[in-house]
């Protein structure tokens, strides 16, 4: 039994240690994410008046340069992707799915491809696009995805702009089919 | 397991719960927030050692690394570099990329010099990885030197 204390002892010293040390290094400046490094995963409504930025210029897989002004007067989903992230090429078909099902009534979607573009034209006959499919250099597309509201790099990564050139919605992570058919039939141009 | 490790260790527990990203289920829920790739994914050791060179990541619990996404390259074009020996990873079965292996928590990684051979002091980095909750980041790229004992 006597034997038993000094242990006792010197396990309780060290949880006391190892606590104090935990908090020192919790407590150290920076140990703790900023709000402004962080981001919340799923869907996150836009500003009451923030607008979608003119004048971003695109490339299309075959070289074509187009403007995501291009599209105005529809309702553009903006979906960041990259052949390097699973819940990307999980998501893809149902967002090709919804291009075909309302790309009449006035959706459009557009997929940045974070990736080099050689990666982006293997991958993309795989994945069946029936939208426009935007390349560059990563960091190109990376600069696009900032200045459309993703600082944090997280992908899938969606921007919902409506027809008339109001950011609606961010989506960080997949949007489900039932998302997605609830959010473009409430806001399909009139 | 070293003190300092347990440590580190404890201090991503706590970054993440605090931030609650611990949702393990596929889809990403509302509300749940993510860690930067940095937080998620913390390089904590590049030293030399009797055998070459030592890594080590530390990893935020609901958060993991692919293994075969892990490179090294000598960071200023030199003589090329050994194979980097990590160990067996977590099988997982993605739909897309097949059978692949993962890290969680903590990766140790060695980069074997035979007695006698360069070892550089530099070395550029590459991994890339995602959270369990559905989100995955973009590789990351860093130029690193090698700590001396």
């Amino acid at each position: 039994m006597s034997s038993a204390r000094p242990n006792l002892a010197i396990i309780a010293a060290c949880l006391v240690a190892l606590a104090a040390g935990v908090a020192v290094f919790l407590l150290r400046p920076g140990a703790q994410p900023d709000a402004d490094d962080t981001a919340q995963v799923g869907s996150t409504p836009a500003g009451d008046n923030e607008r979608l930025p003119a004048g971003l210029k695109l490339t299309e897989l075959d070289g074509r340069a187009f403007s995501l002004d291009d599209y105005k007067g529809k309702l553009l989903i903006v979906n960041f992707w990259a052949t390097w992230c699973a819940p990307c090429l999980h998501e893809i078909p149902v967002l090709v799915q919804m291009q075909a099902r309302y790309g009449a009534k006035g959706l459009q979607i557009v997929g940045p491809a974070v990736d080099d573009i050689e990666d982006a034209r293997r991958a993309a006959p795989g994945l069946q696009f029936n939208y426009p499919v935007a390349v560059g250099t990563p960091e190109d597309i990376l600069d696009l995805m900032t200045k459309l509201g993703n600082e944090q790099g997280g992908l899938p990564f969606s921007v919902v702009i409506t027809a008339d050139g109001r950011v609606l919605e961010r989506q960080l992570g997949e949007y489900s089919e039932a998302e997605l058919v609830a959010l473009i039939e409430k806001n399909l141009p009139r | 397991m070293p003190l300092i490790r347990l440590i580190l260790l404890l201090s991503l527990l706590g970054t993440s719960l605090g931030s609650r990203a611990l949702d393990l289920s596929r889809k990403p829920q509302g509300e749940s927030t993510l860690l930067t790739a940095d937080q998620a994914f913390q390089l904590v050791e590049a030293r030399r050692d009797p055998g070459g060179i030592h890594l080590s990541w530390l990893i935020a619990p609901g958060y993991y690394l692919y293994r075969h996404r892990l490179a090294v390259e000598p960071a200023d074009g030199g003589a090329a570099l050994p194979a980097l020996r990590l160990p067996p990873g977590q099988p997982r079965h993605d739909e897309h990329f097949g059978d692949v292996e993962i890290y969680t928590t903590m990766l140790d990684a060695d980069l074997p010099f035979a007695a006698g051979q360069r070892v550089p002091t530099r070395l550029r980095l590459r991994w890339q990885g995602c959270a369990e909750a559905g989100v995955c980041y973009p590789p990351v790229t860093r130029t690193v030197d090698i700590a001396t004992p």
